[in-house]
């Protein structure tokens, strides 16, 4: 299966007038499979933005390659069957939203005054398209940049920060929007640091900070097989400690006790030597890491080793 | 995809090759043919704001501004602060016609103490601004014609000059112009439009006879009016023009003409022209003597009485009196050298000084009091030693008093004083007499009062001189006795 | 070439609703409208000087619509990230750098023709002051369709349409009240140095995109302003260098080469003639037809260097 992106090495150098180069995108590999829904996650000056940008040819990359839909990055030709909603986008605010459409449809070519209306009522705009933009709540302005970023049924979709500045019921409906693109066959490229939106929709991420691509994965294996989480009936927390060790967790809930604890190979032991103290077991769950913990650990760990 | 700036290296030469030469041999000469403001003179006077937007494509909005300014001066008889303004208004745009017109006129007519005096050191000038604005407007009549009416009505001497810019002003003629425009590809309505405004009105190419007539050339008077007549009788037959407007202008003609053609009778033109030699029978012969005499006495200080004699009854003579330095530049016998060439100056010389003033003849007698003392910007009056000339030309006569005496003088005569070299060709009266600038000021021999400060004519006898208020006219007769003893 | 367009569509349907433009061109309108109260000088003199002032009114307004217009077009898309999700469309820069061109010249154009409509109408009313009543509903009328018409734009086909008969109604308008005044000459002389000033303000608009692709607004304003300015005092000042005999060879050719280079503004500032309608040029129309082509040149260059640099630029 073709790779819908492709990176290899990408790196972009601002200088300063100092002279000082200062990488914002560094040795980027990026491999985006096609149909999947991938997430581009990094704090905010992480260099998620240049790297959109040079892939849709805006910026040009200081070294590396960068390669879009089989195409070198800002290929024209690659543009027609991609789109690209910025981080809250602007739009010419003396047009209605159904101008909008039309407009961004020439930039196609396309002169179809029903697709241009389907969409919008796609997004739940019908009612609203003949408005001019200037009357648009940020969500609705929202909704219709995403409706322009269907006009050319596009194979590859970038959003940046897709859900940045909406209430909550507006997340949910771009969410679904999202997830409606990967099921007809599209790839996504969504870049955000609300990392609760992506754990939801992504299947894999790609973690930057600094310019750097500190884990990269499916989110499965990224977040499973870290903990463990082990209950048992009539431990005291004393003993429960005791076995454990020091690096676990022990906490007390209701009548069960609670041991968090790296998974590793003395799971079994434990168990043992739990019943043997005259607990039962409850439950033994292995735990999946909150993307969030991830991700601050990843940052964490990166900013730390790099200190 | 980004263009090949190395590919478009040879197009971008090539445009760039192409507009400078559009620029520098195609546009710029026809721009400093058609375009170009004047350049040479002083734009100092401007502020720094107002030379940048003058320069800068406002210069007719800078030149208009300024036009603004220019007649509230006229309005408050500040004319000292229009002449720079005229000259950085016909800099800005040569092609303002109204500033020259109006810019001349007021030059010549208006920088003055009262009604009969101007200071005629800024006539030269007036007339370069009207031959400048002439030689920049060479489509429109009007400022040949302009300066030509300075020379013939206002320094009224040297006719010729007034007749050589009226013929100027008579070539732009409407059909003329008319003729050319179409020639040059231009539709009927533009080409009709633009020959109305630059053509020379038919109504004032009459003026060109009475020039003839200053000049002494009766004959083309005369004949100017007749063609002028079949002209307008032609206008009127094939509806050409506005009717109204046209047999007006034809029946001012047909006056015209009536009136030459009559005074050619009674003056004995047509007889001379017959070859006739008896002329007795005509009230223009036989000579008579006008009988001048003058005499001036200074009354007060700068302050002069003009009186003496004229020996013409009818009302209407004025006899030009000047007074100027000895040594004046440029002075010529009752007057001087009006047109100084090309050049715009307005800087007159301050220590100059040149007097120009007329005498009017009320009872065969003339009495004025001239005040040298109200201007002193105007008379400086810097110089030991002056002259007064006292001119009169017949060809300036009005009709009633060329009727004594012909169209050039003829039947005129005076025992002492006609000059026939002064002007060549012409008869007129011609006295001179001294003065001293002591005599002028009381100063001197002459302070206060010792000596009498007088000088006159030979033939000027006081007891003839009865003086009066000559506030009673004697109305002639038709037929005038001879000059009264 | 429909990219174009529509970008410069978008562009014209943007200009004309910026209340900083607005604002100029209002001012601008209150001058032309206000002039005729000069009435203090003869009838001729003063009919000069209102041309002249009008005139130069509407050139100031159009030059600092142009400059205004033009270094904040690229910004504003920047600051505003419109560009970017046009440019990730199957768009060219050039395309795009073109099309907000075009959008800058057609606002300029509609601006000065509503400006110099202003003025006729002015013009007229001056003209015809015993029976104002007809140019003044016909001007109403005309107006109204003006703004129709900009409105309409937005729309595709039936704006073509109403663009097309309201542009037809507007010069037949325009030559009724010519007629009825008796002031077609003048009217057309009007039409004439208006275009030349669309011409120089379109080359104005090319300087102003040019430096825009690499300089802030307030320095292009600036840089764009003083281009203007010399390009405009160029003639003079090279008038008066060729007759400064003092001024060394070098110097001349300094000065020359300068002439060659720096776009010439001055050469579009005809209005004398409409001023001074004695003159007759002989060979005007080519002087303008000339003129235009020196445009287009300029212009051509202009846009060419600014779609290189802006091809290379990272917005």
């Amino acid at each position: 299966m073709s790779l819908a992106i492709e990176t290899k090495k990408l790196t972009k150098t601002y200088r300063s007038r100092g002279g000082k180069g200062v990488d914002v995108v560094k040795d980027l590999d990026l491999r985006v499979e096609r149909g999947e829904i991938f997430g581009f996650l990094g704090p905010n000056g992480a260099g998620k933005t240049t790297t959109i940008k040079i892939l849709l040819g805006i910026i040009h990359e200081t070294s590396g390659e960068a390669y879009v839909l089989e195409k070198e990055a800002g290929d024209i030709e690659a543009h027609k069957r991609l789109s690209y909603l910025p981080e809250r986008p602007y739009y010419y605010e003396h047009m209605t939203g159904l101008e909008v459409m039309h407009f961004y449809a020439s930039l196609f070519k396309i002169n179809d005054d029903a697709l241009c209306k389907s969409l919008l009522e796609r997004v739940n705009l019908a009612n609203d398209m003949n408005r001019p933009i200037s009357e648009y709540s940020k969500g609705m302005q929202q909704r219709v940049g995403l409706a322009q970023s269907l006009l050319n049924d596009p194979e590859l979709l970038f959003l940046d920060e897709p859900t940045g500045g909406l209430d909550p019921m507006a997340h949910k409906e771009v969410r679904d929007l999202i997830l409606n693109f990967r099921d007809e066959g599209r790839t996504v490229f969504i870049s955000s640091h609300e990392l609760s939106e992506i754990e939801l929709i992504c299947d894999r991420v790609a973690i930057i900070n600094k310019g750097i691509v500190i884990k990269q994965g499916h989110l499965n294996e990224l977040l499973t097989g870290a903990r463990i989480e082990l209950v048992f009936r009539g431990l005291a927390p004393d003993k429960a400690k005791e076995i454990a060790g020091s690096d676990a967790v022990v906490s007390q809930s209701g009548n069960s006790t609670v041991i968090d604890m790296a998974a590793g190979n003395n799971t079994d032991a434990i168990i043992d030597k739990a019943r043997a103290g005259g607990g039962s077991v409850v439950s033994v769950i292995p735990r999946r890491l909150r993307l969030e913990d991830l991700f601050v650990e990843s940052v964490r760990e990166h900013t730390g080793g790099a200190a | 995809m980004k263009v090949n700036a190395a590919k478009m290296l040879p197009l971008l030469i090539l445009l760039f090759v192409g507009q400078a030469w559009m620029q520098r041999s195609v546009i710029y000469p026809f721009w400093g043919k058609h375009y170009a403001p004047r350049t040479d003179s002083d734009l100092s006077s401007l502020s720094p704001d107002q030379m940048l937007f003058a320069l800068a494509g406002f210069r007719e909005m800078i030149a208009g501004l300024l036009w603004v300014r220019a007649d509230a001066y006229f309005d408050e008889g500040n004319y000292d602060a229009i002449l720079p303004m005229v000259r950085i208004v016909t800099m800005l745009d040569p092609k303002q016609l109204d500033v020259y017109a109006t810019g001349m006129w007021h030059i010549a007519y208006n920088f003055t103490d009262e009604s009969q005096r101007s200071d005629r050191r800024y006539i030269s000038p007036a007339l370069a601004l009207g031959k400048e604005g002439a030689r920049l407007n060479g489509y429109t009549y009007e400022l040949w014609f302009e300066t030509g009416w300075i020379w013939y009505h206002k320094i009224d001497d040297n006719y010729g000059e007034a007749v050589y810019y009226f013929e100027k002003a008579n070539e732009y003629d409407y059909d003329t112009i008319f003729a050319d425009l179409k020639a040059a590809g231009l539709n009927d309505a533009e080409a009709d439009w633009r020959a109305q405004i630059n053509g020379i009105p038919e109504a004032r190419k009459n003026l060109l006879a009475p020039a003839y007539l200053r000049n002494g050339d009766v004959i083309a008077a005369r004949d100017l009016y007749w063609s002028l007549l079949q002209r307008a009788e032609e206008k009127i037959k094939t509806r050409q023009g506005d009717l109204y407007v046209g047999s007006n202008n034809r029946d001012t003609i047909e006056g015209n003409f009536d009136n030459i053609l009559v005074r050619m009778a009674q003056r004995g033109e047509f007889a001379r022209l017959r070859g006739e030699t008896d002329m007795t029978g005509y009230d223009v012969y036989p000579p008579f003597d006008v009988g001048f005499s003058v005499s001036v006495s200074v009354i007060d200080y700068k302050v002069l009485l003009v009186e003496g004699t004229w020996g013409v009854l009818p009302v209407g003579t004025r006899i030009r009196f000047i007074l100027r330095d000895a040594d004046y530049q440029g002075a010529v016998p009752g007057g001087m050298v009006w047109d100084k060439g090309d050049e715009v100056s307005f800087t007159v010389n301050p220590n100059e000084t040149f007097l120009q003033d007329q005498l009017f003849v009320r009872n065969q007698r003339f009495s004025r009091r001239v005040d040298l003392s109200r201007d002193v910007t105007m008379y400086p009056l810097t110089k030991q030693d002056y002259v007064m000339e006292f001119y009169y030309n017949p060809r300036s006569a009005p009709a009633h008093i060329q009727d004594k005496f012909g169209f050039n003088g003829e039947g005129m005569t005076d025992s002492n004083f006609l000059n026939s070299d002064i002007r060549e060709g012409q008869r007129v009266v011609f006295a001179q007499l001294k003065i001293t600038k002591d005599m002028i000021l009381r100063t001197g021999d002459y302070r206060k009062g010792r000596k009498q400060a007088i000088v006159a004519t030979q033939n000027y006898d006081p007891s003839k001189y009865t003086g009066g208020s000559g506030e009673v006219i004697q109305v002639p007769g038709l037929r005038s006795d001879p000059p009264s003893p | 070439m429909s990219i174009i367009l529509s970008i410069a569509r978008t562009t014209i349907g943007e200009a004309v609703r910026r209340r900083i433009l607005l604002v100029i061109l209002l001012i601008g309108i209150l001058f032309l409208v206000i002039a005729p109260s000069l009435n203090m000088l003869t009838p001729r003199q003063e009919t000069t000087v209102l041309k002249g002032l009008t005139l130069g009114v509407i050139q100031i307004t159009s030059a600092v619509i142009a400059l205004v217009l033009t270094v904040y077009m690229l910004p504003n898309e920047v600051e505003r990230r419109t560009i970017y999700t046009i440019l990730s469309k199957p768009v060219q820069r050039w395309q795009f750098l073109i099309g907000k061109y075009l959008g800058a010249v057609g606002a300029l154009g509609l601006m000065i023709a509503m400006m110099t409509f202003t003025l006729l109408f002015v013009y007229a009313v001056m003209q015809s002051q015993e029976k104002p009543a007809a140019p003044i509903a016909l001007f109403i009328v005309t107006l109204i369709a003006l703004v129709a018409l900009t409105n309409k734009l937005k729309d595709k086909t039936s704006g073509q349409v109403v663009i097309a008969v309201l542009a037809g109604g507007l010069m037949a308008t325009l030559y009724w009240i010519g007629m009825a005044t008796g002031q077609l000459e003048t009217f057309s002389d009007f039409g004439k140095t208006a275009a030349m000033f669309f011409i120089q303000m379109c080359l104005l608009a090319a300087v102003g995109v040019f430096f825009s692709t690499f300089a802030s607004p307030v320095v292009n304003f600036f840089l764009s302003g003083g281009v203007y300015m010399i390009g405009s005092l160029f003639n003079t000042l090279f008038d008066a260098v060729a007759e400064n005999a003092d001024m060394s060879p070098f110097a001349k050719g300094a000065v020359q080469l300068l002439q060659s280079i720096i776009p010439n503004f001055q050469n579009f500032s005809v209005q004398n003639t409409t001023v001074n309608p004695n003159q007759f040029i002989r060979g005007e129309f080519n002087h303008y037809m000339n003129l235009t082509g020196y445009g287009v040149l300029y212009i051509s260059i202009l846009l060419i260097l600014g779609i290189i640099i802006f091809d290379r630029k990272e917005v």
